[in-house]
């Protein structure tokens, strides 16, 4: 097992790709904190891990919201005493509006669950991570923060922002040993696409990739454990593609 | 059954750490060098540890020497699971105005034409398994460039996107393509001509994770690559450098 008594912190993680990396994490050892704000759903996630004779506790966040991070982190390290590894899986994707008919309100709310989350979240559990002079550091982005989305200006905006956070962070940990990536997720199987596709758009989409390989929420997670291993110690401030080939950047 | 990989420049010292990881996990490792005796030595050594290796001689750029290397490799094992295209280096620090042509040639050969022929070669067995997995070896530098490496630099770049259009090819058969783009690492080769205080000097202060890597750092990205864990990844610049660049 790669994750042998590390704790690991995943936002996002009642569903989708973060429970997929949660309970990926949770069969590599770790004992594993289930975020989300969703939290009867992040409940039965972390009764799924306990029924596998994994630690792990659910709590219920706000990810934009810094009282309620603080909160979380509070539970996590008042339950498990350390944090090794922390992924900011939680996000959104919608409305679908056009940059001119975008409302400030759908604007602020995207960039501050999509990426301030991932400023609250870091500036909680950084310090612990500095002074056990190791630690793992893994954010979603998407492959729309590189080549943009029409509709979708102020989710590409987020998730652009995302890799530009986590490079700057990269930087700023290194010398404490701390790896900080991003992951880039193309169009997986999940509940996200389908808020604002049907079934048939998410199915085209999904099967539409040079390789005949519909993107599951493992497939997310398989990169995101190698990278919370010892194995990927040195690799930091890089932004890696997992999307069946649809883009290659 | 234990997969086959055929690693070129696998006695060198990014080659080496590969052909020893994946031998590890598993992996019958064919061995593959400009350097015969090198080769030999990792492969004794991978067989003194349980694993399964063998070792030829091959110059990458003689496509008559490659062809029979693939033949004898596809031959012998009756499949080829697995491409790491390592061979390669930069020859050469001088100034564009100082490079002969026979210069510029032996650097792009050697990299990128290496590479296009070793997957030219072993891509249509890959194909008829439908399944395979080949990892090419780009740099930092193939991104940022480097003074007095025009054409290491224009290699490597080179790579990148021949991988990404290879990938494209071969991604309806099953077959993944993806490059992996070390940093500043401390191969017994680089640490011939430097030594380790001045690379110390030279590269710690400028990487964010403080230290140059080792082969054995950048052999676990080219294992990853072979695992289901990276089914559906092709394509790809994976960059292993500590964080000395973040494209």
């Amino acid at each position: 097992m790669r994750l042998e008594d590390k704790v690991a912190v995943i936002t996002g993680a009642a569903q989708g790709i973060g429970r997929a990396v949660a309970l990926g994490m949770g069969r590599e050892g770790a004992k594993v904190v289930v975020a989300d704000l969703q939290a009867e759903k992040a409940q039965s996630v972390a009764n799924e891990l306990r029924g596998r004779g994994t630690g792990a506790l659910a709590v219920e966040v706000d990810v934009a919201n810094e009282a309620s991070v603080k909160r979380m982190a509070k539970s996590a390290f008042d339950r498990f005493g350390r944090v090794d590894i922390l992924v900011n899986v939680a996000g959104i994707y919608y409305p679908k509006a056009s940059v001119v008919d975008l409302t400030e309100e759908d604007w602020d709310r995207t960039i501050d669950i999509n990426v301030g989350s991932n400023f609250l979240c870091c500036r909680e559990f950084v310090p612990a991570m500095r002074a056990q002079k190791s630690g793992r550091i893994l954010s979603l982005a998407s492959g729309i923060g590189h080549y943009g989305m029409r509709q979708f200006s102020h989710y590409a905006a987020s998730k652009a922002a995302v890799m530009g956070f986590v490079k700057a962070l990269a930087r700023e940990v290194g010398p404490d040993g701390i790896t900080v990536n991003a992951i880039c997720p193309g169009s997986a199987n999940t509940a996200m696409p389908r808020r604002h596709r049907s079934e048939e758009e998410v199915m085209a989409r999904l099967r539409s990739t040079p390789l005949p390989h519909v993107l599951e929420p493992e497939d997310i997670a398989g990169p995101i454990l190698f990278l919370a291993s010892d194995a990927a110690a040195y690799i930091t401030g890089q932004s890696y593609n997992i999307n069946s080939g649809s883009y290659m950047f | 059954m234990n997969q086959i990989a055929l690693i070129t420049g696998g006695g060198g010292g990014i080659g080496g750490a590969v052909a020893r990881r994946m031998a590890a996990a598993g992996i019958a490792v064919v061995i593959a060098d400009f350097d015969g005796a090198a080769a030999a030595k990792i492969k004794d050594e991978i067989v003194e540890s349980g694993g399964k290796a063998d070792a030829l001689a091959v110059d990458v750029t003689v496509p008559r020497e490659l062809k029979a290397v693939v033949a004898e490799v596809a031959r012998q094992f009756g499949r080829i699971d697995i491409l790491a295209n390592i061979a390669g280096g930069s020859a050469y620090a001088k100034r564009l105005e100082e490079l002969t042509w026979a210069e510029w040639k032996e650097v792009m050969d050697a990299n990128l034409k290496g590479t296009f022929l070793m997957c030219r070669e072993v891509a249509p067995i890959m194909q008829r398994q439908k399944s395979g997995r080949i990892i090419n070896t780009a740099s930092n530098y193939g991104v940022t460039g480097s003074a007095l490496r025009t054409p290491y630099a224009a290699a490597k770049a080179g790579i990148i996107t021949f991988t990404k259009s290879l990938a494209l090819e071969l991604a309806p058969d099953g077959v993944l393509a993806n490059t992996v783009a070390p940093g500043p690492t401390d191969t017994p080769r680089v640490m011939e001509k430097e030594s380790a205080e001045a690379r110390r000097r030279r590269w710690w202060p400028n990487i964010p994770l403080g230290r140059t890597a080792v082969p054995e750092d950048l052999a676990e990205m080219y294992y990853f690559l072979t695992t289901p864990e990276s089914a559906a990844m092709t394509g790809q610049t994976f960059h292993v450098n500590g964080g000395v660049v973040m494209p």
